[in-house]
């Protein structure tokens, strides 16, 4: 058997890579720290200002600017690749900012520049000095006569004593390259973890059990710490039951996590606020009452503040069915719009079709007939001009069908129930004229009308900017995230189009009708960016 | 030469029977569905089986799927792919499978109509050649291949359109109205424009053109 020792990390130069990541951490970690504070103070101060939205912008930015700097470094250094994602970007003034408060990748971004801060700063600087300290006790016996060291009234003052370092300083530096090794994964991971397109989420019910399996785990280790401390004091004093003070903070934080899980399992958010609130308030209720019994006993004291906090549950509560009535409302109004929208889509593609068929294979049809019957007519007496007839007839059969295929693609095309959205897309951008790039990230097939619905807003999309926008190349993006599918027609083109004209208000029904959102930027000058979100949730 | 042909409208069925057996061929076996193409296919070891891509029960992509596994399971039979629609990545599929050995096809039942054309495709096919529709061939052409295809004369581009058809030299020039040695020269010309490696037979000068028009 041969076992070959794994090459220590010293003698590896991506190490060094990774030292030199982790060395620019420490100067890049005063930068983001002056960062933080001068971006949250300002905001705190202008948080009531309309000014708070181009400081916000701006933080946001800088952050954005330093990430992707990071990002780069961290391509070139420790082999990891990251394109942070884009923003997403709101409409409106406030909508600016609102849309960077609930932008995930703003906050991952955060998140990622403080741990970039606390590793650089604080492991980083111990890295490097036991590397500095290392090399120093291993050069010990060169410069030990000039220095003035030792420990208390023991001198390094003969060579002897200075080489017993060596040794020391040889481990510290052996220690100093694993640890090199696990800093450097360190940093890769969080890179990956943060700077990276968020990936998709995991379906709600494995989440559910991961949640589960952690309540449990959650139980079981606070079950033991008690049984544990009970354990040892029954083996010392047995006289006052201290421990109980031990399962109270750990059954309170127990029960908080039960009733968070519980709150997690609704759907509604404002409901899972109320009963989150609502738990807080049975959890510190619990709590006095805990204190009350172990201590005096006396008078029940916690009882007005039950009132207290239990009328404020209550007002919550009133508050909250207030509202969710509101909500219901203002949502059975918008789906009625969206349907008769949906309706009405339905009904002109309908009289669209009957039209078509009318006038295109219908027709064609008809005087397909024609000729037969007098090419029949002619058979016997002219047979040359009969042969014309009958060859007219099957041009005539040949472009009835090319426009039968037309029609067909146009109702439902084949490609997309048989391959799904990406190939139709690819299809699409094959037959366009213009240039088309296609990038699809896509984990699997999106509901068969979601489906439909984006492939027509190409479809529409990409015919315009063929027909009207002069533009010379168009690029489609298709991608899933959030349980939502979005698809992103960008083109080079004049701009102007107009969102009120046939083809983009229909293409705006079909999209609502599925709850989904599209969005038309396109200035006079151009360029145009149409864009669908549809929600893939069941 | 013997052929199977699948198609779930009787009508069409019973009309592309005739039509090759006018033009004499002889139809063993004439099925509605993938897995009656299938059985009949391993049991008469036809020359050829012609597919629609639709077939029941689900009206999907059936016949291709059935016709990819014939390509496994008896690669002797040549598959011609008939559909009412011609989407060329079920072409790649279909030329990916059949690899260098060639014997497929891929065309729209609208081809039937130029009765000789058509049995020409067939007996192409049969014979280990390749016949793709012009449309497949008009949508690889149309868009990606466009700007890196700047450097042929528009008619090389011809000669290349109808090379990847599938077409024979004597095909290409009796398509085009030239010599044969006119076409062979256009041939060379573009192979050497594109930096494309010479290749011998005619189905893997097809190969060498799609592969090279998909990259794009």
């Amino acid at each position: 058997m041969i076992i070959t020792a794994p090459v220590h990390p010293l003698f590896r130069a991506r190490t060094y890579r990774e030292l030199l990541f982790l060395a620019i951490g420490i100067p890049f970690a005063a930068l983001v720290f002056a960062l933080f504070v001068a971006g949250w103070t300002s905001i705190g101060l202008l948080v009531v200002t309309p000014l708070i939205v181009p400081v916000l912008l701006g933080y946001r930015g800088l952050v954005g600017v330093l990430s992707r700097w990071d990002a780069a470094l961290a391509r070139s250094l420790l082999g990891v690749s990251a394109d942070p994602p884009a923003w997403s970007e709101g409409r409106g003034f406030w909508g600016r900012a609102k849309a960077v408060l609930g932008d995930s990748t703003f906050w991952r971004q955060q998140l990622y520049l403080l741990l970039r801060m606390v590793v650089g700063f604080g492991l980083g600087i111990g890295e490097l000095s036991l590397i500095g300290g290392s090399f120093a006790w291993i050069t010990q016996p060169i410069w030990y006569r000039w220095a003035e060291n030792g420990f208390g009234s023991w001198r390094v003052d003969t060579l002897g004593r200075a080489l017993l370092f060596v040794p020391a300083g040889l481990v510290g530096l052996v220690v100093a390259g694993w640890l090199a090794r696990g800093l450097g994964a360190l940093s890769a991971w969080q890179v990956r973890a943060l700077l990276r397109p968020r990936p998709a989420p995991a379906s709600p019910a494995r989440l559910r059990d991961v949640r589960r399996r952690a309540l449990r785990i959650h139980g079981g280790i606070s079950l033991g710490l008690f049984l544990l401390v009970t354990v040892i004091w029954a083996a010392t004093t047995r006289a006052y039951f201290w421990p109980e003070w031990v399962a109270l903070p750990l059954g309170l934080v127990f029960a908080w996590h039960g009733i968070v899980e519980l709150a997690l399992s609704r759907v509604a958010p404002a409901r899972r606020a109320l009963a989150i609130h609502g738990g807080v308030v049975a959890a510190l209720f619990l709590f006095l009452v805990a204190v009350w019994a172990v201590t005096s006993r006396g008078v029940f004291w916690p009882g007005w503040t039950l009132v207290g906090l239990a009328s404020a549950v209550v007002v919550h509560w009133l508050v909250e069915r207030s509202t969710r009535q509101g909500r219901l409302a203002r949502r059975v109004e918008s789906l009625e719009t969206s349907r008769r929208g949906a309706v009405e889509e339905q009904d002109a593609s309908l009289r669209r079709i009957e039209r078509d068929l009318h006038d295109g294979a219908q027709a064609r049809l008809v005087a397909l007939g024609m000729n037969l019957g007098m090419a029949e007519q002619k058979f016997r007496d002219d047979p040359v001009a009969a042969e014309q007839l009958v060859a007219e007839a099957r041009a005539g059969v040949a472009e009835a069908l090319r426009e039968l295929r037309d029609l067909a693609r146009g109702i439902h095309p084949p490609v997309l129930s048989d391959r799904g959205i990406g190939a139709a897309i690819e299809t699409l951008a094959d037959r366009s004229p213009l240039p088309t790039t296609v990038t699809v990230d896509l984990a699997g097939r999106p509901p068969a009308p979601v489906e439909t619905a984006a492939y027509f807003v190409a479809a529409e999309a990409l015919a315009n900017a063929a027909k009207h926008s002069g533009a010379s190349q168009v690029a489609i993006a298709l991608r899933e995230a959030d349980g939502r599918l979005e698809v992103e027609i960008a083109d080079d083109g004049a701009g102007g189009a107009d969102e009120s004209g046939g083809g983009l208000a229909g293409l705006r029904r079909r999209v609502e009708a599925l709850d989904g959102t599209l969005s038309v930027e396109s200035p006079a000058g151009g360029p145009t960016t149409i864009r669908a979100e549809l929600p893939c949730g069941s | 030469m013997r052929i199977v042909i699948a198609e779930d409208l009787a009508l069409l069925r019973d009309g592309l029977a005739r039509l090759l057996r006018d033009n004499g061929f002889e139809v063993v076996a004439e099925v509605g569905d993938a897995d009656a193409l299938v059985h009949a296919v391993l049991r008469e070891q036809p020359e050829l089986a012609i597919v629609d891509i639709r077939l029941p029960p689900s009206f999907r992509d059936e016949g291709l799927r059935a016709a990819l596994e014939l390509r496994r399971t008896a690669p002797a039979t040549a598959i011609l792919i008939l559909s009412q629609y011609v989407e060329h990545s079920y072409a790649s599929d279909l030329l990916a499978e059949a690899g260098g050995a060639g014997g497929v096809g891929y065309l729209l039942k609208d081809r039937v109509l130029d009765v000789a054309d058509f049995v020409d495709a067939v007996r192409r096919v049969a014979q280990g050649g390749t016949a793709l529709d012009p449309e497949v061939v008009a949508q690889l052409l149309g868009n990606r291949g466009a700007s890196r295809l700047d450097v042929l004369s528009p008619r090389e581009r011809e000669v290349l359109g109808l090379m990847a058809e599938g077409r024979s030299n004597a095909g290409i020039a009796a398509t085009l109205v030239l010599s044969l040695g006119a076409v062979e020269k256009h041939i060379a010309n573009i192979f050497q424009k594109l930096r494309l490696p010479p290749s011998g037979s005619d189905h893997r000068r097809v190969l060498a053109v799609l592969a090279y028009l998909q990259e794009g």
